[in-house]
């Protein structure tokens, strides 16, 4: 895979269950954890999981949809540029988009859903009120959709048929992606522990969504070494061998050469996965501290990626980075950071995600 | 029907579990040949229309095989499973009137010595009676290279300026012409206009 050119990141913010940018890092600097049990069903019931909600609003979907005021928000704090026209495009990554109102209609019955159920219908809908003009790209895989957001922005930017470009994530949790993820025996009554080395495993879920403003020569950071693996061996594992996480981290390896790092993971919690990514971390970035902020906010599927990259630009401004909350002891590698830690004397960050199917992600940010 | 006529074209036993869709973007993909350093780009405004159905109809008690098989991009991922290819790039993409641009643009800025560009849907049940599934099932897939010797045609974007609407062009359409071998040379997105000639 050749990695896309280094891009310049102009602005970054996110908002999740415990609120924007600011106040989850600094929520996340004391340990807190947006994650509570609640009915893996929302109204209709069923076992208590670990759910993180935004800004109080249900897991039972509206019309319109819930969510659309914390969009709105996050929204404000996009540098206005006009986005959406042909020299300012839009790459929106979910993997959910509208479904939650797809599952409402199907179980109340009111066709008022329907109007966002779609991911087109979702995105054209969502353009209009937060006056996006049409050049805007749709990408969906799962886990890692803002990861090829960011990394089409790239492309696009040093093709030039853009100026600036926006990624903007989203992912709202609803019983459509709860009852999927309790029917897999992922989302249980656990809380996630990320890179725990334990008996058993879960997940929680959390909403997110974050915003990237990457230009050719604007901005504090530098986003560089995107890179992509596909390992299509199983929908739900990975290859026993790690082979798919080395592929994808081997061109960020060799482009941070020579670098003091810390590593974003990915780390939701579950076993297995979590084994072999901190290997194949452990292996490419020895000594570098790991950390996953999913043991707090729970998993933001598509979102993820631009999540926690508005996060990690808060941790090197701030000069702190937050530890794996949520983590126990013993972890998988003697790299997890449990405890924040300065971020002073790293010169770099590995932002890594992965999904389904062996879908691997990664780039790495640093000062410009 | 469908699963009867291309069973062959998998290993024994793989499409049980196989979608419409998912057979049949395996199937037009076979025919490329996929390899390790291709580039795979995937249009579809709906996915898994009929596994979606079934999994919001399996509540309370839901379907993990249906949740699973309803996330988007499970075609492709089940034909490329099935096969175990792995693949460097693999760019998903949904929409609707400016979905092929898109594609097609996405396709053009890859770096990959060859991009294999597919693409499909599914005809729905009650998903479609609401106006929100496509109403026939169909797939393509084309391999595209910078490399000229042997192609069947070639493609180019082109940027232009209009201060107009932007024209849409349907991913159906995009499937029609590709079948007919039908030339092509109209904006399909703002400030795009798609070529496409055959030799």
């Amino acid at each position: 895979m050749l990695p896309a050119a280094a891009v310049r990141l102009e602005a970054a913010g996110c908002i999740t269950g415990l609120g924007d940018t600011a106040a989850t890092h600094a929520a996340l600097l004391r340990g807190e954890r947006a994650l509570a049990l609640s009915p893996v069903l929302g109204a209709e019931g069923g076992e208590l999981v670990p759910l993180a909600l935004g800004g109080g609003r249900n897991l039972d979907e509206t019309a319109p949809p819930n969510w659309l005021p914390l969009v709105q928000r996050l929204a404000a704090a996009i540098p206005a540029y006009e986005w959406g026209s042909p020299t300012r495009p839009v790459f929106v990554t979910s993997s959910n988009f509208g479904v939650g109102s797809l599952y409402a209609f199907r179980r109340g019955g009111d066709p008022g859903h329907l109007a966002y159920g779609t991911p087109s219908l979702c995105v054209e809908w969502l353009a209009r009120q937060l006056g996006w003009g049409s050049t805007v790209t749709t990408l969906s895989h799962a886990c890692v959709s803002a990861h090829l957001g960011l990394t089409l922005a790239a492309r696009a930017l040093h093709a030039g048929l853009a100026e600036r470009a926006l990624v903007f994530s989203f992912d709202f949790i609803s019983p459509f992606v709860t009852g999927g993820f309790h029917a897999l025996k992922i989302l249980n009554a656990g809380f996630p522990a990320p890179y725990a080395d334990r008996p058993t495993g879960s997940i929680g879920l959390g909403d997110g969504a974050g915003f990237a403003v990457l230009s050719r020569d604007r901005g504090e950071f530098t986003i560089s070494a995107q890179s992509l693996y596909n390992e299509m061996h199983h929908f739900t594992a990975n290859r026993a061998d790690g082979a798919g996480f080395a592929a994808c981290l081997g061109p960020v390896q060799a482009a941070a050469s020579g670098r003091r790092l810390w590593l974003k993971g990915h780390g939701t919690g579950t076993l297995e996965a979590g084994r072999l990514e901190s290997a194949a971390l452990a292996a490419a970035f020895p000594e570098a501290p790991l950390v996953s902020w999913k043991g707090s906010l729970g998993h933001s599927l598509g979102s993820c990626g631009v999540v926690e990259l508005a996060l990690a630009v808060e941790s090197i401004r701030t000069g702190r980075a937050p530890g794996t909350v949520g983590g126990v002891a013993p972890c998988f590698t003697p790299q997890v950071a449990l405890e924040s830690f300065s971020t002073a004397g790293h010169d770099g960050v590995v932002c890594t995600s992965n999904a389904f199917g062996g879908a691997h992600a990664a780039f790495l940010l640093t000062h410009a | 029907m469908t699963r009867e006529r291309l069973r062959d074209r998998f290993p024994k036993g793989a499409t049980r579990r196989m979608t419409q869709l998912g057979l049949l973007i395996g199937a037009a993909l076979d025919d490329l040949v996929p390899r390790y350093d291709d580039a795979v780009v995937y249009a579809t405004q709906y996915g898994e229309t009929r596994a979606l159905e079934g999994y919001l109809d399996s509540f309370p008690a839901a379907s993990p095989t249906l949740f699973q098989t309803s996330i988007h991009p499970s075609a492709v991922q089940q034909a490329m499973i099935t096969r175990q290819q792995p693949v460097g790039e693999f760019f998903p993409m949904t929409g609707r009137g400016h979905l092929v641009a898109q594609a097609v643009q996405t396709s053009l800025l890859s770096p990959a010595p060859r991009v294999l560009l597919c693409g499909g849907e599914e005809r729905g049940t009650w998903l479609l009676t609401r106006g929100v599934a496509s109403d026939r099932t169909f797939a393509f897939a084309v391999a595209l290279t910078a490399e000229p010797g042997g192609a069947l045609g070639r493609v180019a974007l082109r940027p232009e300026d209009g201060t107009g609407g932007a024209t849409e062009f349907s991913l159906p359409d995009f499937f029609e012409a590709l079948k007919a071998r039908q030339a092509l040379d109209r904006p399909v997105g703002p400030g795009a206009r798609l070529i496409l000639d055959w030799t």
